[in-house]
């Protein structure tokens, strides 16, 4: 008789239903590391192989700044659509 | 309620009806000479059950709505799922194409220093008198290597 009327006192407690959203993954492009620059090799350099080294770099910098602009894109994305789920 | 988890639905349906049925058979049996003694303890019995069943009735309606609530943010977060994913993709492509363009961009102006700007005059005059001097390079080399001394 005990046990039943501590089972009904408790029967209002309440019981809670999980609703989980998993991480979002990143995009597999964003995850690589940027490349480091290239050096110059060699004491007496021409300006051309010089020039060609500084080009390589540039562009491996725009590379990188792509993929920053990319992680601004894909948190901005994801930050949206987590918002919607709440409204 | 975590009582209703355990409970079948139709068992609060029978709690509440029983509850009822006593109630009125409480007031009912009243009447009936051989059931006076017992006319009490049926009315309290009954109104007991009823209170029980109008309580988990309540509760039953309640944990409906909730898990309504529930399978529709479950499938407001599928969506949101799939969506992410197809941005994912979206930006993927985005940057992969970015990348690409760069680098070709990259590669042409490479190309075109070894077709073009190595055999103009005034360029191959200029590499034969001032090669780069070396300081000018390990400058060069130790702006690369900025990051080196950030990291650990």
């Amino acid at each position: 008789m005990r046990y039943l009327l501590i089972a009904l006192l408790l029967a209002g407690c309440s019981t809670t239903v999980p609703v989980t959203q998993k991480f979002p993954n990143a995009t597999p492009e964003l995850m690589k590391k940027c490349e480091d620059l290239k050096k110059i090799e060699g004491d007496k350099v021409a300006i051309t192989e010089m020039m060609k080294v500084v080009v390589h770099n540039y562009s491996l910098y725009w590379e990188c700044s792509a993929k920053v602009d990319g992680w601004h894109d894909w948190y901005n994305a994801q930050k949206k659509i987590y918002d919607d789920i709440a409204k | 309620m975590w009582i209703l988890s355990i409970l079948p639905e139709a068992a609060i349906h029978i709690i509440f009806g029983l509850g009822i049925l006593g109630t009125i058979a409480g007031f009912v049996l009243g009447f009936l000479m051989f059931m006076k003694p017992y006319r009490l303890a049926v009315q309290i019995c009954g109104l007991l059950i009823l209170t029980l069943g109008v309580y988990l009735e309540g509760g039953l309606a309640d944990y409906k709505e909730w898990e309504l609530r529930v399978k529709e943010m479950e499938a407001k977060v599928a969506q949101a799922e799939a969506k992410s994913a197809n941005t994912n993709v979206e930006i993927q492509e985005k940057v992969v194409e970015k990348t690409k363009v760069i680098r070709e961009k990259g590669r042409d102006i490479i190309k075109y220093i070894d077709k073009e700007i190595v055999k103009k005059e005034e360029v191959i005059k200029y590499v034969e008198n001032c090669p780069v001097p070396k300081d000018i390079i390990d400058l060069h080399n130790q702006a690369a290597e900025l990051n080196k001394g950030a990291t650990k």
